[in-house]
């Protein structure tokens, strides 16, 4: 893969050494001078000194066609001009893009940049998620938050244990994608029955999450 | 919808403050933006349109400071070439602003705006050079 890194201190010296390989060429683009050289240095490779949202810049530096673009500068408009200058212009196949503002996230996307990243964004969500409901359910978040996947574990005094799917009347704005059972992961229809100790992925949209875990953590009366 | 009839003026430097005064002159509703307040004092004692202190590039101050979304014309002239074209960018394709007008320091921005026909740019650096031109031949 042809891969350019545009811009960034510490976080591109990370992914310089992250994607450092013989299938990868890298391409490495740092405004400042002190910094490029510093990386050079560590890293022992090139850089290029110069301004990644100047079209002569890109040129010199030949990301025509590249892989992937990713752009590290501190401002967020920086990265979006850098990113957009390279898609349209230099063919680039991939560009990410790496924001301060959140609210930039699906901005930045409706004008036309693959992949946008940011890092308050990231943290917000893991903190919810570490801090979310009983810590026993890990969730995983997509597509800016839209979707949720939970695990969620399956206790023997539940309701649904022991019971076939199409028997529990399982809610309509949820779904059961996997049930992971004994390392093996089985993928379900009605016809499987919920056994305790197994672990359910459900996926669902984020405002019906504790819908569904009341739902299936519901206790069966009868049960002690 | 809501209708589009003001004018907004991002930045305002020499050029920002040139454009506001002229068309709060004309009668125009004007809306200024710049991130530092004393940019406003380039602005004519007798404009009359609103100041707004903040960073335009975030996008809920647009909404909801500059009404955007009313605006028949911006005009988008910070010291910032990516922030211009960013703004451009927003103010053309999520606001549908029926014209736009942007500033340039670098001629080679005119490739990524060129798809779009809202979009008219402004390079002093191509009208400094066509009048040097202009200037030399008079002289011959």
């Amino acid at each position: 893969m042809r891969i350019v890194i545009a811009n960034g201190s510490k976080q591109a010296a990370f992914i310089i050494g992250m994607f450092k390989s013989k299938e990868n060429q890298l391409i490495v683009i740092n405004s400042s001078r002190s910094f490029a050289n510093e990386l050079a240095h560590k890293e022992h490779i090139s850089v290029l000194v110069g301004s990644p949202w100047r079209n002569f810049v890109l040129e010199e530096a030949g990301v025509h066609d590249a892989d992937v673009f990713i752009s590290l500068s501190e401002k967020d408009t920086d990265n979006y001009a850098s990113c957009i200058l390279a898609k349209k212009i230099f063919n680039v196949k991939k560009c990410i893009c790496v924001v301060n503002n959140p609210e930039n996230v699906e901005l930045y996307k409706k004008l036309g940049i693959d992949s946008v990243i940011s890092s308050t964004y990231l943290l917000a969500q893991s903190i919810k998620s570490e801090s979310s409901m009983e810590s026993l359910i890990k969730t995983l978040t997509l597509e800016n938050n839209k979707i949720v996947v939970s695990e969620i574990p399956v206790l023997s005094r539940y309701r649904i244990a022991n019971k076939r799917i199409m028997d529990i009347d399982f809610p309509k704005y949820a779904s059961i994608s996997a049930i992971y059972r004994n390392f093996t992961v089985i993928i379900p229809n009605g016809q499987v029955e919920i056994k305790a100790k197994d672990i359910l992925l459900v996926v669902c949209a984020p405002e019906d999450q504790k819908r569904i875990y009341n739902f299936i953590q519901q206790e069966d009366r009868g049960k002690k | 919808m809501a209708i589009k009839n003001k004018i907004v003026v991002i930045g305002c430097g020499r050029l920002g403050s040139s454009i506001a005064d002229l068309a709060s002159e004309r009668g125009e509703n004007v809306i200024v933006v710049d991130s530092i307040s004393s940019s406003f004092e380039r602005l004519d004692d007798n404009f009359s349109g609103y100041k707004v202190t903040g960073d335009a590039t975030d996008v809920s101050l647009l909404e909801e400071d500059a009404y955007i979304e009313t605006a028949r014309e911006v005009a988008i002239c910070t010291g910032d070439d990516n922030v211009n074209l960013f703004l451009a960018h927003v103010c053309a394709t999520i606001y549908q602003v029926p014209e736009v007008y942007v500033r340039f320091d670098d001629p080679d921005k005119s490739a990524l705006i060129s798809g779009n026909p809202h979009i008219k740019a402004i390079y002093p650096f191509e009208l400094s050079i066509n009048k040097f031109a202009a200037l030399e031949g008079e002289g011959k």
